[in-house]
């Protein structure tokens, strides 16, 4: 009964922060920390659904830590896309 | 005076170090994850060389379809993982309402995808149109084909639970299917605020 309530708060604590985000980024103008702010995000939903839904607290070594890297290297390269933008456009330039 | 507790009504508890659901499944979904790897490299170098097209992306599309499938997503996983939890109690009617409840949620995925679409060439945007659009295609379209894989994969679980193939003790075959739509759910989460929210 415990898993089944905390895995609804989870699902229902993912539902609110889906509607925050949609009115933050509606709401806020680019800049460095609305991208820090979504990244967070993403970061912290992922790994709601990573620990809650797919349950991998008590996975193989190999599944946990490459989902869980997974959901925290897509924000992080988010970040750093808008802090070197123009370095990153230069080296994947033709 | 203590009451004997059926060895099947017990929840069963995370063995450390397992494979959820199977091998194969894994196999899958790393492959899934790669896939989508190689999308997000895509979006990240062209955000990079297009930062205003990126910026202002969010504004030509729909916030209310991307939100109403965030919602859908995240719920269809939510009733999934409920009928995981309750075949392992070795209620398998009420596993087999979850995944129907977990059904009619995620159909709603490709009908919202439809409308918006339509509103989308309602608005001038296409697949051939400028960098933003493209990324967003490109990445959507991949995601809506594994979510209608996944759908394809929960009417055989529900089928193979009807049909009795799964207890408390054996069901191998509907956590590897909940771990698929689990990924696909973590896919959605990221490819959401991407396109959907940041400016």
């Amino acid at each position: 009964m415990h898993n089944e309530r905390s895995l609804t708060l989870a699902w229902l604590l993912l539902l609110g922060l889906t509607l925050v985000g949609a009115v933050l980024g509606n709401a806020g103008s680019p800049g460095l920390w609305v991208t820090v702010t979504v990244a967070a995000m993403m970061a912290f939903k992922g790994r709601v659904v990573i620990d809650h839904f797919l349950e991998l607290g008590g996975a193989h070594p190999s599944i946990r830590r490459l989902v869980r890297f997974y959901a925290v290297a897509l924000p992080v390269m988010l970040i750093l896309t808008d802090l070197f933008g123009p370095q990153i456009a230069w080296l994947t330039t033709l | 005076m203590s009451i004997a507790t059926p060895v099947f009504s017990a929840p069963i508890a995370p063995v450390l170090g397992r494979i959820p659901g199977n091998k194969a499944i894994w196999v899958g979904i790393y492959c899934e994850l790669t896939e989508f790897a190689l999308m997000f490299l895509v979006y990240f170098v062209a955000r990079a060389h297009h930062p205003d097209a990126f910026r202002g992306g969010p504004q030509q599309l729909s916030t209310l379809a991307g939100v109403t499938n965030t919602v859908i997503m995240l719920t269809s996983s939510y009733f999934v993982a409920r009928g995981v939890m309750a075949m392992r109690r070795n209620a398998r009617a009420t596993c087999l309402k979850w995944l129907t409840a977990a059904l009619f949620t995620g159909i709603g995925y490709p009908v919202v995808k439809f409308f918006e679409v339509q509103w989308n060439v309602a608005q001038g945007l296409s697949g051939n149109g400028e960098v933003f659009q493209m990324a967003y295609y490109y990445l959507t379209f991949n995601h809506l084909v594994h979510v209608c894989w996944g759908l394809l994969g929960l009417i055989w679980v529900m089928f193979r639970t009807w049909m009795g193939a799964y207890d408390a003790t054996d069901h191998d075959g509907l956590e590897a299917f909940a771990c698929y739509w689990h990924a696909t759910d973590l896919i959605w989460l990221m490819i959401f605020p991407l396109f959907y929210v940041l400016p």
